[in-house]
């Protein structure tokens, strides 16, 4: 998986130079692997993204990413919209390298809150952070929790069963027997449904 | 964005193109060539400039080839290449001209190859092809013989692939084996490759390889071919082994490392909790 996030990279320049007006179309539709700089003030790593060129940092909770991701780098980067405000959640992982194994998980969320005209506005008592409000519905993150599901169970999971495909440890003859039975099986109860028909 | 004082040359854009071709994965050179005739808008620049990088894929990828008439299929690889497009077919004593964009054979000539190394050529041959017909359901073999530096060298070739896009996968694997049959003990030298490319509703690849060494003890040319496949048996039967319990470690040791199905304490966050928690937090500091 490295390599390919690595290649990645590199073929977006490549395409660009060749085609150099496909720029902003390129690099708004392909996600690159999360960048990390350092806050030299404050001492703390962010992360870099479209989203953050310009405009103010905010550190996210930490609280679920702590527990989901036991470490790693987030970053918030959120801005006023006409009707509410949108924002952007970054979170990097990457593996300790234990285990002659390396990895590398990033996460973009990108959310819009919208507060329609008439809506009760969150009660403020003295608290600043209006943000804890929405807190419950941006944290919920769902959508997360099915895609390492999907990558887990379905992408290696298939990519698995491919690799078994294309060779067998055990002897072909016998599998390749049953496989004939299977097709003489289908053929069978395929006739009889067309009789019943 | 887009402000590069110079276009690139010419040559630097088909340096790229030809990159792009040689990196396609299995069964996709025809979407990557399509994609990349595109970006260059320049079909003759991309036939030209680009001509070594179909052959060369063709080459790395162990693509199998079929002359009319015959079931029986060889491989196209740097070992049997003969200059000018036409390549050697080891087990039918012929080359054959073969085009690498349609990926077709034609024109068979007869061709001799190496005849002192024809008996250790033909026996590990017919022991290769046994093994590949007992454990790749879709797999081709070609076993050269050739003297190389002066030694007189086996090259044995396996090529396996699946190309279902209809599915939206493709897979292929390849090993080469190779010894030479100069001293009584040799050094057998293998490469096993796997590639597979899964994209359905998102993009994940599998590319991996494994370099194998053992000793082989020369004798007879059937003995030593029995040998030599039982060699290649084992490898590639641990190969595949390893990198099917490599799933189960990543699932449970690095994949959990990067990111949890759940929480250390087996539910998902209560954030109404974390919420009050906080408030409660700051309406004590006020």
């Amino acid at each position: 998986v490295r390599v390919i996030v690595r290649v990645c990279a590199c073929d977006c320049v490549r395409v660009i130079v060749c085609v150099p007006s496909l720029c902003e179309d390129l690099l708004s539709s392909v996600d690159q692997p999360l960048k990390i700089a350092r806050d030299k003030v404050v001492g703390k790593d962010y992360l870099l993204c479209d989203y953050n060129r310009d405009g103010d940092s905010y550190r996210c909770s930490t609280e679920y990413r702590d527990l989901y991701f036991e470490g790693g780098v987030s970053s918030v980067y959120l801005w006023d919209l006409d009707h509410g405000f949108a924002g952007v959640i970054l979170i990097k992982k990457a593996g300790d390298g234990s285990k002659k194994i390396k990895g590398c998980w990033d996460s973009i969320h990108v959310v819009e809150v919208q507060v329609r005209a008439g809506a009760p506005l969150p009660v403020q008592t003295g608290i600043n952070n209006v943000n804890c409000f929405y807190l419950p519905n941006l944290g919920n993150m769902d959508m997360e929790n099915k895609i390492r599901s999907t990558l887990n169970e379905i992408y290696f999971g298939k990519t698995k069963d491919i690799v078994n495909g294309l060779r067998s440890i055990e002897s072909l003859p016998d599998n390749q027997k049953y496989r004939q039975l299977q097709r003489e099986l289908s053929q069978v109860l395929t006739q009889r449904q067309i009789y019943i028909d | 964005m887009a402000d590069f004082e110079e276009q690139l040359s010419d040559e630097e854009k088909v340096r790229i193109a030809a990159n792009f071709i040689i990196h396609a994965p299995p069964g996709e050179f025809n979407e990557v060539f399509n994609d990349v005739r595109l970006l260059l808008n320049s079909d003759n620049l991309l036939r030209e400039g680009a001509a070594q990088a179909f052959a060369q894929y063709n080459m790395d990828q162990f693509t199998p080839a079929k002359l009319d008439g015959s079931e029986d299929q060889v491989l196209i690889t740097e070992h049997g290449d003969l200059g000018h497009g036409r390549f050697f077919d080891p087990r039918k004593k012929q080359s054959f001209k073969f085009d690498h964009l349609r990926k077709e054979a034609s024109e068979p000539q007869s061709h001799e190859g190496e005849v002192a190394l024809r008996p250790w050529r033909d026996a590990c041959d017919e022991a290769l092809r046994a093994y590949v017909k007992d454990h790749y359901p879709t797999g081709v073999c070609t076993v050269y013989g050739k003297t190389i530096d002066g030694q007189q060298t086996i090259i044995a070739c396996i090529e396996g692939h699946q190309f279902q896009p209809k599915n939206f996968w493709n897979g292929r694997c390849r090993s080469e084996w190779k010894f030479t049959i100069s001293q009584p003990t040799a050094q057998v030298v293998g490469v096993l490759k796997i590639q597979v490319h899964y994209y359905e509703d998102g993009n994940v690849q599998l590319v991996s390889h494994k370099d194998v060494q053992e000793s082989l003890i020369i004798s007879n040319e059937v003995q030593t071919a029995k040998e030599f496949v039982k060699i290649i048996e084992n490898a590639e039967n641990e190969y595949q082994t390893a990198i099917t319990e490599n799933y189960q470690t990543m699932s449970d040791t690095t994949f959990k490392a990067l990111r949890r199905q759940l929480p250390v304490t087996r539910t998902k966050i209560d954030w109404n909790k974390i919420l009050s928690y906080k408030i409660g937090k700051e309406m004590q500091n006020a």
